[in-house]
């Protein structure tokens, strides 16, 4: 009796230490060129990225780079909604000084709509204690937790990263700069894009995520920040798309009772009917990434 | 009530508890009672449709006469077809009580063993309705047989640490399989499965070894959990897992893949088949057609033919798993009636199957064959099965692109390559496992300590919790 009591014990210790490890020192962990350490390491920037997937994919870092001296970072990852975004702004603020002379948000009318969630574990990797608890405690406020996504967020959420870091990060290594992908990625053609199924009229609004950009925006008025939020064209039939619309004008209601500054996708000198521009609806290919940011420049050098 | 749940981990600890603490006698009615809890617990009236077949079956064998056991077949093949194969008859509302073709086939191998005057007819009703009824095995199986199980299940089982100890291996052991090999293969083989005109032929090769792996996985590490907490009790259930990837062969594959239903099949429709008067007939016409050919050979060709069509049915009444059953009929008799050329041939090569190269040929072999197959046991429909044998035989090209292309079904590229090393470690983790127990290595029997602390370790770490449901339940 008394070794399996051993071996329970052992075995409860080893996975206590990894667990303990993975969620209070895993963000000190050095990863070269992307995540919020590395946004932190990079000291004061001009401008400083923060959104989702389709931000990171449609901002070609490279051109900001020559653009704004060098002196630009994306941190956007987190999954497709704005509490991520609201609390990667906090983990920024809380782990540095360093001064950013401008913010970018990401303008994502259907963001307001998704569940809050774990939906991309590299955060999990990257936020602090106190981050990854606000995060929890935003799901459980949303009813979107139960036991074993409890165990997924805090237990094995992100811990094939951690156990194979030495092998996959010289990989992943290779795929960003400043935090954003540089894949030269192509598009799938006008019969894929004009085919692809989506079906967005089920969307409802979160509460959550409409407080989240609330929240983030008083925060960034309160500490003097400079800051715009940036709708990237989706491809046009999502973009034409009255579910989208309708989510597009309560986003600019919300920045508008703020007097907050926004680009939208309409500002930009952007084909966004021509396929050859993006990758899905979402996401545009290298030659639309190019395009876009060209145009974004010279509209933020405005 | 799944096996891995809060409620079922409560529940087996309660069972323990009262088991060992009160009197001998009534140890197996306590049994009993929880077996009935358990059945009844997502929706008690399952119970009508087992208590039906459990009644009849055990009035009825009591005179084991022809009349009554084909009563007993009627009664219980005809639950089993109405909820099994109903959703063919458009009745989608009947919902298929929970482990019907499993305590079929184990009421049905009672009453031929009865009938066949193989076993006395159980002479109390509660000893027989526990034996249909006992929880660790009405999910999945294995498909006890009456003799097997009859004396352990009502005779008094002192408290043993070492069954405790046993047990709780097998547990951890079976979690391991089921949460980290086949709940990390899973989201992979559902991705690829569900869309297969999506992907090119690499990434379906893929998804096709990886189904396999995750069947294996998933469905013996169900027997682990249910033979170790089984064990706990003082009850050995059936093995119904040999490790059956290691097979040379594929007669030896069926000998060690899901066991009981073999043996079921083996008893209780093959021989008799074998030895029916009508297949005596047919042999007689065919001996003229082929009079080179060997009795013996002749004598199984339909038989076999009718086990392997039977035991397709018996997993549903799909185009999929009929093919599949005649697929492995094939095989089948391919491997029987050209056994005594390919024997010719290795002599003449001087081929020796002790050679280690031979063993890894007939093995990989083996595997591939299995694989083939089940392609069409995993598929959504014929047509996607075929698409994917086209687009595997005809359209697999090995590059950069194609090797990063079946990367994809793994989730987004940032953990991709983590979990493809993962993956590959933990699969080639458990086949050096299974080798050195193939081989007789004290290593893990001697260390179990160690062993079940580092499984422990692994499941809890790498398991993908929340999946509560066994891919075998489905039958």
């Amino acid at each position: 009796m008394k070794k399996i009591v051993k071996t329970l014990l052992i075995a409860f210790l080893v996975i206590m230490a990894a667990v303990i490890f993975k969620n209070l020192y895993s963000s000190k962990i050095p990863i070269g060129n992307r995540g919020i350490k590395a946004a932190v390491d990079a000291g004061d920037l001009k401008v400083l990225l923060i959104g989702s997937s389709t931000f990171r994919s449609n901002v070609d870092m490279p051109m900001m780079d020559d653009a704004f001296d060098g002196k630009v970072f994306d941190i956007s990852y987190g999954g497709n909604q704005c509490v991520a975004v609201d609390i990667q702004y906090d983990e920024i603020r809380k782990r540095s000084d360093n001064t950013y002379d401008l913010m970018l948000f990401e303008l994502g009318p259907l963001m307001l709509t998704e569940e809050v969630m774990l939906s991309d574990s590299r955060i999990i990797w990257d936020m602090s204690w106190d981050g990854k608890k606000r995060l929890w405690s935003k799901m459980y406020e949303s009813g979107n937790t139960d036991l074993p996504m409890m165990y997924e967020y805090f237990v094995t959420s992100g811990f094939d990263d951690l156990i194979t870091y030495p092998v996959t990060e010289p990989i992943y290594a290779t795929r960003y700069y400043k935090g954003a992908k540089t894949d030269e990625t192509v598009s799938p053609g006008r019969e894929y894009l004009e085919n692809e199924e989506f079906d967005i009229s089920d969307l409802e609004e979160s509460d959550a995520q409409t407080a989240a950009v609330k929240e983030l925006i008083d925060k960034c008025i309160k500490d003097g920040q400079d800051f715009i939020f940036i709708e990237t064209p989706p491809y046009y039939r999502l973009y034409n798309d009255p579910v989208y619309q309708k989510y597009l004008s309560v986003f600019i209601d919300l920045l508008e009772e703020r007097n907050v500054k926004y680009i939208l996708a309409s500002d930009v000198d952007f084909d966004n009917t021509d396929p050859e521009n993006y990758e899905d609806m979402n996401h545009m290919s290298y030659k639309g990434r190019t395009l876009y940011t060209k145009e974004l420049i010279k509209m933020l050098s405005k | 009530m799944s096996l891995i749940s809060i409620p079922f981990l409560i529940f087996v600890i309660i069972l323990l508890i009262i088991y060992y603490k009160i009197p001998k006698e009534h140890q197996w009615k306590v049994l009993l009672i929880f077996s009935l809890v358990f059945y009844m617990w997502v929706r008690p009236l399952y119970v009508v449709f087992i208590l039906t077949s459990i009644i009849s079956t055990w009035f009825l064998m009591k005179n084991p006469v022809k009349s009554h056991f084909i009563l007993t077949i009627i009664i219980n093949l005809g639950i089993l077809i109405v909820f099994r194969y109903s959703i063919y008859f458009d009745i989608h509302d009947l919902i298929v009580p929970f482990g019907i073709s499993f305590y079929t086939f184990m009421t049905l191998g009672y009453a031929h063993d009865c009938y066949d005057k193989k076993i006395e007819p159980s002479d109390n009703f509660f000893h027989y309705a526990l034996f249909i009824l006992y929880f660790p095995q009405i999910t999945e199986g294995p498909i006890g047989t009456y003799q097997h199980m009859k004396d352990q299940l009502i005779s008094y089982h002192g408290f043993e640490l070492s069954n405790i100890k046993e047990g709780g291996y097998r547990i951890i052991k079976g979690l391991f399989k089921k949460l980290v090999i086949a709940g990390r293969l899973n989201y992979y083989v559902n991705t690829v499965f569900s869309t297969p005109n999506m992907y090119g032929g690499l990434t379906l090769i893929i998804a096709v070894f990886f189904y396999a792996i995750e069947l294996y996985a998933d469905f013996s590490g169900y027997m682990d959990i249910a033979c170790g907490i089984s064990k706990m009790l003082g009850i050995n259930l059936a093995e119904n897992f040999r490790r059956p990837y290691f097979s040379r062969n594929i007669q030896e594959y069926w000998r060690r893949w899901h066991i009981s239903l073999n043996e079921w099949f083996k008893n209780h429709l093959m021989l008799p088949a074998v030895t029916s008067k009508w297949n005596k007939k047919i042999s007689k016409v065919m001996y003229k057609i082929f009079p080179k050919a060997k009795k013996g050979n002749i004598r199984t060709v339909f038989p076999l033919i009718l086990v392997w069509i039977v035991t397709g049915i018996w997993h549903g009444a799909e185009v999929v798993y009929i093919g599949w059953g005649v697929y492995f009929a094939i095989i089948m008799l391919f491997s029987v009636c050209t056994a005594s050329y390919i024997k010719k041939l290795r002599e003449k090569l001087h081929w020796n199957d002790d050679n280690t190269f031979i063993k890894i040929f007939q093995t990989l072999r083996t595997f591939l064959i299995v694989c083939i197959g089940e392609v069409m046991f995993r598929a959504e429909s014929m047509k996607d099965a075929l698409f994917i044998y086209k687009t595997i035989f005809t359209k697999t090209r090995i590059s950069i692109q194609t090797i990063l292309a079946a990367l994809t079904p793994f989730g987004n590229g940032n953990q991709a390559v983590a979990s493809v090393i993962i993956v590959i470690l933990l699969i080639a983790g458990l086949f050096i496992i299974e080798l050195l127990q193939e081989k007789g290595s004290a290593l893990f029997t001697g260390h179990r300590y160690v062993y079940g602390c580092i499984l422990l370790i692994i499941t809890a770490l790498f398991g993908v919790m929340g999946q509560s449901g066994f891919m075998y339940q489905a039958f």
